[in-house]
């Protein structure tokens, strides 16, 4: 269980609704951006760099002020409560450096206090939150030493320390090795199990698929759809795909998209081929069909 | 992979979020923080700390005549000169390096007053400055000059430390680069320290540099530590004087240091 102070019986861990930000040059970096996540979900904001996922993260986790709209973590206002939000807040920043010199037991202990926890807490937990994240042999190690990938688990240690009410995790495996990635991942379903909601951004359609309750598609600064994997499907009509190539079938693939796999088929087969492949749509294929691909596929089905 | 199945230990208290205790906790960490990665390259920083002050030392007293008087303004102006200089290029840079190097972010989304950081960070340079003072004095000492510290000659330094390092956090939060800060952060502490005089009395400076003193910090400072460095406590109106301009310059500071962004 969370040890935030508040309690977090029937009510929305996060409430975003209406949220914008212009910036001074007349960009809009978000525009009326609003969802709900639910205590102990895991929702993974999915988009391509520049869509506006760290706006939206910054603007949740207090670093910047939107232009309208409200932030509510567990019913406080994260705009104008910003001193009562972030002990509920664990963050993991996209872009976020560590300190020259201190080594990775430093780093977890000193910010861990700065988090609140007591100093025979705060080595407890540093050390609990190593053994976690498998860096022991690192302990003692300066930060430098570290690769990028060991310092951005460093950086997961360090929002994870209080075990807050909602991890916001800004594209955790951008950079990480296939294993490191997965060691984050374990981390983050471990903690989620634990009753911890988390709100995670990602380029990676795996990740998404992989971890998320629910899966938000965000595109040039708005919020496109916010269901589960299977109900993005199915509300887009793209539970099944075909893929097959026209003539002696070594031209380029096509693929059409459906709900229906028995009529793709015929549909295929009316046009003379015989060789083809069905499968489920997965998470690209809804999110390439939402964020601009939309006609083509269309036209293609 | 993770032991954290298990879970660990339930916490022996709940988290502290706010109050005073928790300011002078966070006050303390930030130090420890900034302390332990000087101590990492102590000999860099005390070479950093003392390569001003100690041969502006040498160099102006070789100018003075051998009058108590007028060596006590020297060390006074040494180590204002040096409090400037220093102070302000580690202020500078110290912001500068947290801003745009994406370590200060980590502070603004946590439960940290930005008072708390910047006081914080006071501590760590108030200590590292204290090297250089106590280097100063040691050394002038052995020279024979006839110094005799009162009690007001460290609050008089801290509050020039104060004003300081609130003028260029101020300054500072205006630069778009890391190298535009400390290049700014450099440039306003030796350009306070060399308009007021700090070496010689207002009698003594020339016309430009006396209306100058008149609104400079660094002048009522010297006028300060100089009477304090011969044992003399009647030092209250520079005290005063100091205090005013500290408080402007920590409140320029903060108010203008980004924090959360708009």
């Amino acid at each position: 269980m969370c040890e935030s102070m508040t309690d977090t019986h029937d009510m929305p861990v996060l409430e975003v609704e209406g949220l914008s930000k212009r910036y001074r040059d007349g960009t809009w970096a978000n525009r009326d951006i609003s969802f709900d996540v639910e205590p102990g979900e895991l929702v993974g904001i999915l988009g391509p760099n520049g869509a506006g996922k760290t706006t939206l993260v910054r603007q949740i986790t207090t670093e910047l002020i939107p232009t309208s709209g409200t932030v509510r973590i567990l019913g406080r206002d994260a705009v104008s409560e910003p001193d009562s939000v972030k002990p509920m807040l664990g963050v993991v920043p996209q872009e976020a450096n560590l300190y020259w010199g201190l080594t990775v037991f430093h780093h977890l202990r000193l910010f861990g206090r700065l988090r609140g926890l007591s100093h025979r807490d705060a080595r407890a937990r540093a050390d609990h939150v190593i053994e976690s994240l498998r860096l022991q042999e690192h302990r003692d190690r300066p930060i430098e030493a570290l690769s990028g990938g060991l310092k951005r688990r460093v950086l997961v240690g360090i929002a994870a320390l209080t075990r807050p009410s909602i991890m916001v995790l800004d594209e955790p495996t951008t950079g990480l090795d296939p294993e490191s990635r997965r060691d984050v991942w374990s981390f983050i379903r471990q903690y989620k199990s634990e009753g911890t909601t988390v709100l995670l951004t990602t380029h990676y359609m795996e990740e998404a698929e992989t971890l998320a309750d629910r899966v938000a598609i965000i595109h040039e600064g708005r919020l496109l759809a916010l269901d589960t994997v299977d109900g993005l499907r199915a509300a887009h009509g793209l539970e099944f795909k075909v893929t097959f190539s026209r003539g002696d079938g070594t031209g380029e693939p096509e693929t059409i998209y459906g709900a229906d796999d028995g009529a793709l088929v015929e549909q295929v087969r009316a046009t003379g081929v015989r060789q083809y492949a069905v499968s489920r749509a997965n998470l690209e294929d809804v999110y390439l069909a939402l964020t601009g691909s939309k006609e083509r596929l269309d036209g293609e089905s | 992979m993770a032991k954290a199945s298990e879970g660990p230990e339930p916490l022996s208290g709940p988290l502290r979020t706010g109050g005073i205790v928790k300011f002078l906790s966070d006050v303390a960490v930030v130090a420890e923080i900034k302390l332990r990665m000087s101590a990492r390259v102590w000999h860099w920083q005390l070479f950093a700390v003392l390569a001003m002050p100690l041969p502006l030392f040498i160099l102006t007293s070789t100018f003075v005549p051998d009058d108590p008087e007028a060596l006590r303004r020297i060390i006074a102006g040494t180590l204002l000169f040096g409090v400037a200089f220093s102070i302000g290029l580690l202020t500078g840079n110290q912001f500068a390096y947290e801003r745009f190097g994406q370590i200060q972010k980590l502070y603004v989304m946590m439960p940290v007053a930005k008072t708390a950081y910047v006081a914080g960070s006071l501590v760590h340079l108030s200590v590292v400055g204290a090297v250089s003072v106590v280097v100063l004095f040691g050394f002038a000492m052995t020279r024979g000059i006839d110094v005799r510290i009162a009690w007001t000659t460290l609050p008089m330094l801290v509050l020039a430390v104060l004003v300081i390092m609130g003028l260029v956090l101020f300054i500072v939060s205006f630069a778009p680069s890391l190298d535009t800060a400390n290049m700014s952060a450099s440039t306003v502490g030796l350009l306070l320290a060399v308009m007021s005089p700090v070496y010689y009395t207002m009698e003594q400076a020339p016309l430009l540099i006396r209306w100058f003193g008149y609104v400079s910090p660094l002048r009522y400072a010297a006028d300060g530590i100089s009477a304090s460095l011969s044992g003399s406590t009647d030092v209250l109106f520079e005290m005063a004087v100091l205090a005013g301009f500290a408080l402007v310059a920590m409140a320029l500071g903060l108010w203008k240091l980004p924090w959360r962004e708009t």
